[in-house]
């Protein structure tokens, strides 16, 4: 128990706590004594002044007089008087003797002594010489502040019990709890390391701190489980989709080895196997690269980038590839877009959508890519072409892994093409919306803009080299509509 | 061109050396990073292939590191089964030139090797450059073949230029998307050879002798001769 860091750190209190009591007490203890003492000391002057004064108006037996009416008038015997000759025979007062502890010479004096069965009690005593040998003592015993000394001892002794029992008890109560909620996430822990992914770990409303720390454990297994599901969903996909083409490759070694064709066929044959591990090659760097953006490994990567000028660039890159199919692809941007992300990926997503357009649009087709603004703090990037479009049945599954439309039967492809522009979005915060254009398909991600442009990020683009004559750069507000095609 | 190869797979090892004895160049294999190691610091290399994961200790970035520490400059190549782009940074960061992600294309080990055998001869990229009669100043960016001048789209101007600066040497499509577009992805479609064939009717059309040509299976080359 005494591991405990709930109870170490109660006991840590504790002492701390008496500390800052006997701290407290000991000065206060310190001045007081020294107080009494001091205004004691000047009183009993004062007070042996007078008797002397008494002494020289009136003479000895005047003094006696006097000092024999105080005593008598004394209710308790606090106040100590005492005259004596010079053989210390007493002549007035209430002590039967001349103390052996008091020296015969002037000064303050603090002595012990026994008045009538009261116990053991300190005075202070003054002693005063008069003229012709007679000796004055006065004094007071400390009786009246004995009390008020107890009760402060008390006082400090009772503080520091309490103190003590409530710091421990405190300790006790708080480790119970602790212990209780410890033990449930152990429990839920050791589910998890068992394999179980599913199990989360029980979190109340408030904010305190384990349940500051389960929530974020929470997050973390969310994140290991959608890792997890992830894995597993690549692995599923690869045994499936690379399954084909290995089948292809096998046939063909196969063929090639039972046939032994002539020389020049069975380069052709080689040949074509090279391509189908290509295809396997191909396929398998895309589910890497998924596998790599959904981990949201690629973080790392982010800078601050152009929009606009990525899609130019874009643009520009896939604008003969457009020219040979006769599309006119169009681009139109308001201005720099400053948002973060990935340059590698997001100028692969938008690579990937103007492919997939460049696929679909009919010759003499067209294609529209927009960068713009969109909104007060948002980033659009739209491609939008006039090919066949997608149907609404099909639009959540072409997001999927592997997933090919109707209308993708005897182009070339893989099917993960939209899957990694929905999986780039997802890591830039964003998604991949598809509406229809009646005819075609408009694909867009919208990306929250930064405040503020670096310095370092180029100016925007040269008017892109596009297949179409008046594609130059034109503020334009929505792009919804794709125009048709200008010329080409 | 004296090359090491460092590298524990048998058969990719027998493959590369074999490919690069065939294309004329003196090349050492060690199979494992102690002796590779041992090689790339005692003997003058023009061009180094690593492996980044080897056998035993010494992995393949860690002899990168060791040899730039050392003061060597020789230009290295690593080869990775780990294709994924923050690995290839760390890659280039730890003190490679470039990167190549197996599986690969002979053709694109060799070419990539020819090119950071070229860079690490120095480019001056303010000297004119000139094949046969096609002549590019790289800081008036004029271009002219014969006396003819032509013109070209800054884009097109940059992909001549790489492929000038690498004149006899054969450039891969994927080195072109890397050097001329910065993209680091495979676009499915065959726009880097519409480019080409662009660039060809600009510079090569109207002549007798065409200086762009493609290298089947690998890429193009810009060259005079034969």
């Amino acid at each position: 128990m005494m591991r405990s860091s709930a109870v170490s750190l109660a006991l840590g209190y504790v002492v701390l706590g008496i500390a800052a009591l006997v701290l407290f007490a000991a000065p206060l203890w310190y001045a007081w004594q020294v107080t009494i003492q001091d205004g004691r000391a000047e009183f009993l002057q004062a007070d042996a002044q007078r008797l002397t004064d008494v002494f020289r108006r009136e003479g000895a037996d005047g003094l006696k007089t006097f000092i024999d009416a105080r005593v008598q008038m004394q209710i308790a015997n606090e106040r100590i008087l005492l005259l004596t000759d010079a053989s210390l025979h007493p002549i007035a007062g209430n002590l039967g003797a001349w103390p052996a502890a008091v020296p015969v010479a002037p000064g303050n004096y603090t002595i012990k002594f026994i008045p009538d069965n009261r116990g053991v009690q300190t005075a202070l005593i003054h002693v005063a010489q008069l003229g012709g040998g007679y000796n004055l003592l006065v004094g007071r015993d400390n009786a009246l502040f004995a009390p008020l000394q107890t009760h402060f001892w008390y006082g400090l002794a009772g503080a520091v019990a309490v103190l003590s029992i409530a710091g421990l008890l405190i300790g006790l109560i708080t480790r119970r709890a602790l212990m209780s909620r410890v033990n449930s996430i152990r429990h839920t822990v050791s589910a998890i390391i068992h394999g179980d992914l599913k199990h989360r770990l029980p979190t109340q409303l408030n904010d305190d701190e384990l349940n500051t720390l389960s929530r974020t454990i929470n997050g973390m297994l969310e994140q290991i489980e959608l890792l997890v599901h992830g894995v597993r969903n690549v692995s599923n996909s690869i045994a499936h989709d690379l399954r084909t083409p290995l089948a292809e490759l096998r046939s063909r070694l196969e063929e090639l080895a039972l046939i032994r064709p002539p020389p020049e066929q069975a380069f052709a044959e080689i040949d074509g196997a090279v391509a189908d591990v290509d295809r396997v090659i191909r396929i398998f760097d895309a589910l890497l690269r998924l596998a790599e953006i959904d981990a949201g490994l690629r973080r790392s990567g982010f800078v601050t980038l152009d929009l606009a000028d990525l899609a130019a660039n874009a643009v520009e890159f896939y604008a003969p590839a457009a020219e040979l199919k006769n599309i006119d692809l169009e681009f139109r941007s308001d201005g720099a877009l400053p948002v973060s992300g990935d340059p590698i990926l997001l100028a692969q997503a938008l690579g990937n959508l103007i492919d997939n357009a460049l696929k679909y649009a009919p010759e003499n087709g067209a294609i529209v890519v927009a960068a713009l603004k969109s909104g007060e703090a948002g980033a659009e990037i739209s491609v939008s072409d006039n090919g066949p479009g997608i149907v609404d049945g099909e639009k959540s599954k072409v997001v999927q892994r592997f997933y090919r439309g109707d209308a993708s039967r005897g182009t070339p492809g893989v099917g993960l093409g939209l899957s990694l522009v929905q999986a780039v979005a997802k890591l830039h915060g964003s998604s991949l919306v598809l509406s229809d254009q009646n005819p075609g398909l408009r694909a867009a991600v919208t990306l929250p803009l930064e405040a503020a442009m670096p310095a370092a990020i180029p100016t925007p683009p040269q008017p892109a080299v596009s297949a179409s004559a008046g594609s130059a750069i034109a503020p334009v507000v929505t792009c919804a509509r794709v125009p048709t095609s200008t010329s080409s | 061109m004296k090359i090491l190869l460092v590298e524990d797979n048998e058969r990719v090892s027998q493959f590369v050396v074999k490919g690069l004895q065939e294309a004329g160049h003196t090349t050492d294999h060690a199979g494992n990073g102690r002796d590779g190691m041992f090689l790339a610091a005692s003997e003058p290399y023009d061009v180094i292939i690593m492996d980044r994961m080897l056998p035993g200790e010494i992995d393949g970035l860690a002899i990168i590191e060791v040899l730039r520490k050392a003061g060597k400059r020789t230009p290295i190549l690593i080869l990775s089964a780990l294709s994924e782009v923050d690995d290839r940074i760390r890659g280039l960061r730890s003190g490679g030139d470039d990167y190549l992600s197996k599986p690969f294309a002979f053709g694109e080990l060799l070419a990539r090797v020819d090119a950071l055998h070229r860079r690490a001869k120095g480019v001056d990229t303010e000297v004119p450059l000139t094949v046969g009669d096609l002549h590019m100043d790289p800081l008036t960016r004029k271009v002219t073949r014969g006396d003819r001048p032509i013109a070209l789209q800054p884009r097109e101007f940059k992909l001549l230029e790489y492929l000038m600066r690498h004149a006899g040497q054969v450039v891969t499509r994927t080195m072109l998307l890397e050097n001329v577009w910065d993209y680091h992805f495979d676009p499915q479609t065959n726009v880097v050879d519409v480019h080409i064939s662009k660039l060809r009717q600009k510079i090569d059309a109207e002549f007798e002798r065409p200086l762009l040509r493609t290298v089947r299976n690998a890429g193009y080359t810009v060259t005079a001769g034969d």
